[in-house]
């Protein structure tokens, strides 16, 4: 066998292959150069980068964030944003988060779409508030078997400008069999001007980050968020207030009437809170405690499903038969719900059905 | 049975880790095509289709939205426990769209069998006859969810 004629054929072969990386690499480098790109934002801000980046990464390397729940893998359908110029053709992985009427519209998610070169874009005002955190555990309180409360304080920057109602997205790490970062949202439930940034956080079976927050997260730890998102708030009015949650969405509603506590509300508020047994009730005496700071403040705690080792002495069954008590102009009366989309439709017909106007319900669809 | 480029794709979204902490497969070394090969021998001999089953599940689903992350009791005999968490679920099927996350746990009350599921597998057995791996937190075992559905 010919020994150095083999060697001198894999030699050949090996320079062969890496002229060829080479030529792809020098390729990518001229052909994939886009060179400095200019983003105009809503026709009043223009920020320059470099092409060649998605336009979610290319904006968050400017401190502005897109929401985005998957990061940027275009699986969430979060980063929605309206591309009026220079965004190439609709990629076939946007098309399923789009109905018709938005793809006229111009509608892309920002993680598909390339910044090749000068383009234009439209995004909702409050995106330019949105900061990346980077925060500090503080506590962390057991609230049910399946809910905890979890503080952070906020390193850099030190505060967050949010209304209450509004929610943050946390990233978890990699951990143990879970290979990629994930990012999730929850809702704020301190109020605006609490030093600390409080969470309420339950956690879902089989769940990737709540998993993380509820067996891994330690006091101490650092973690990164970004926020304020979202546009539920309280409006700024008089109307009696009707308040609907379930679970984790107490946090929100939590983050209102403390916020509401500081501003020195009188309007009339009622908070129906559904669960299944009293295992399910928790801050039960704290919520309480605002009848005593509000000229008229009731809390309706209802249990689905009371079982005698509960005990209970309140409220059992559905949350719409009590609701009648709690309206007195429903003409003049806000309501502000936080749940699944199922769940929000089904009090939103029962709220409508006592006469409360559709667009005075709110909400925080999960 | 072989994995196409695109099965190949789907199993891999289906493990641990990616798209929901312990993923679909459970202890299960089959691939999730021959779950669902299995699976449907099962459902053949239901007096019910893949379509009818998922259609009962969405019925307890939709009724169970007004007990608002609680329990209800539905057709008398069916208590319902809707659970709701914060978030969205994407399924390891291509174009299948986002789902939210709760679980939603139907007890029959005549034959004392309960089952638990999430608004994803609806989509999963309407749409794959996908009833996840031996082993999974969420697997369905086809005779016992058609027990506690119809029985």
């Amino acid at each position: 066998m010919d020994y150095s004629k083999i060697l001198y054929e894999i030699l050949i072969l090996t320079s062969i292959s890496a002229v060829l990386s080479l030529l792809i690499v020098v390729a990518k480098a001229v052909l994939q150069n886009y060179g400095d790109c200019e983003i105009d934002i809503n026709g009043k801000r223009k920020v320059v980068v470099k092409g060649g980046s998605s336009l979610l990464t290319s904006l968050a390397d400017e401190n502005i964030f897109i929401p985005s729940a998957c990061g940027g893998r275009g699986t969430c359908g979060a980063c929605k944003c309206i591309v009026t110029d220079g965004g190439g053709p609709v990629l076939p992985t946007e098309k399923p988060f789009f109905t018709a009427k938005e793809l006229a519209e111009n509608n892309r998610l920002a993680c598909q779409v390339k910044v090749k070169n000068n383009i234009r874009i439209e995004i909702p005002e409050e995106i330019f508030n949105i900061r990346k955190f980077k925060a500090k555990v503080a506590k962390i309180e057991d609230y049910t078997y399946d809910i905890k409360g979890v503080s952070f304080d906020l390193l850099e920057p030190k505060a967050i400008d949010f209304k209450a109602g509004q929610y943050v997205q946390i990233r978890s790490p990699r951990y143990g069999k879970i290979r990629e970062t994930v990012t999730r949202a929850y809702s704020i439930s301190s109020k605006p001007s609490n030093k600390e940034l409080q969470l309420i956080i339950r956690k879902v079976p089989d769940g990737i980050c709540t998993t993380w927050v509820h067996d891994f997260l330690k006091l101490g730890q650092e973690v990164e968020i970004t926020g304020p998102y979202g546009d539920f708030f309280i409006r700024d009015t008089q109307a009696d207030i009707i308040f609907v949650a379930g679970g984790s969405g107490k946090a929100p509603i939590k983050s209102m009437l403390e916020d509401l506590q500081e501003k020195g509300s009188k309007r009339k508020m009622s908070y129906f809170f559904g669960a299944k047994t009293t295992k399910d009730l928790y801050l039960t005496e704290y919520i309480e405690s605002f009848s005593k700071v509000f000229p008229d403040f009731t809390y309706y705690p209802i249990l689905s499903h009371s079982v005698p080792e509960d005990n209970w002495q309140g409220r059992t069954g559905w949350l719409m038969p009590f609701f009648p008590d709690a309206i007195r102009d429903p003409k003049n009366t806000e309501a502000y719900l936080c749940g699944s989309p199922g769940m929000i439709a089904a009090i939103t017909k029962s709220l409508t059905g006592l006469g409360i106007p559709e667009d005075k319900i709110y909400y925080d669809s999960f | 049975m072989k994995l196409s480029p695109n099965d190949i794709i789907i199993q891999d979204k289906m493990k641990p880790g990616i798209l929901t902490s312990d993923g679909f497969l459970g202890t299960d070394k089959r691939t999730f095509r021959d779950i669902i090969a299995e699976d449907m021998k099962v459902v053949n001999t239901l007096p019910r289709s893949l379509e009818e089953i998922a259609t009962r599940m969405t019925y307890f689903m939709e009724k169970s939205f007004l007990s608002y992350d609680g329990s209800i009791i539905i057709d008398k005999h069916y208590e319902v426990e809707y659970k709701s968490y914060r978030g969205i679920l994407l399924s390891p099927f291509p174009k299948a769209g986002r789902f939210g996350k709760a679980t939603i746990r139907v007890t029959n009350n005549k034959n004392n069998s309960t089952v638990t599921w999430t608004p994803l597998q609806v989509h999963f057995i309407r749409d794959h006859a996908f009833f996840e791996g031996k082993g999974s937190k969420f697997r369905l075992e086809p005779e016992v969810l058609h027990k506690t559905l119809f029985d």
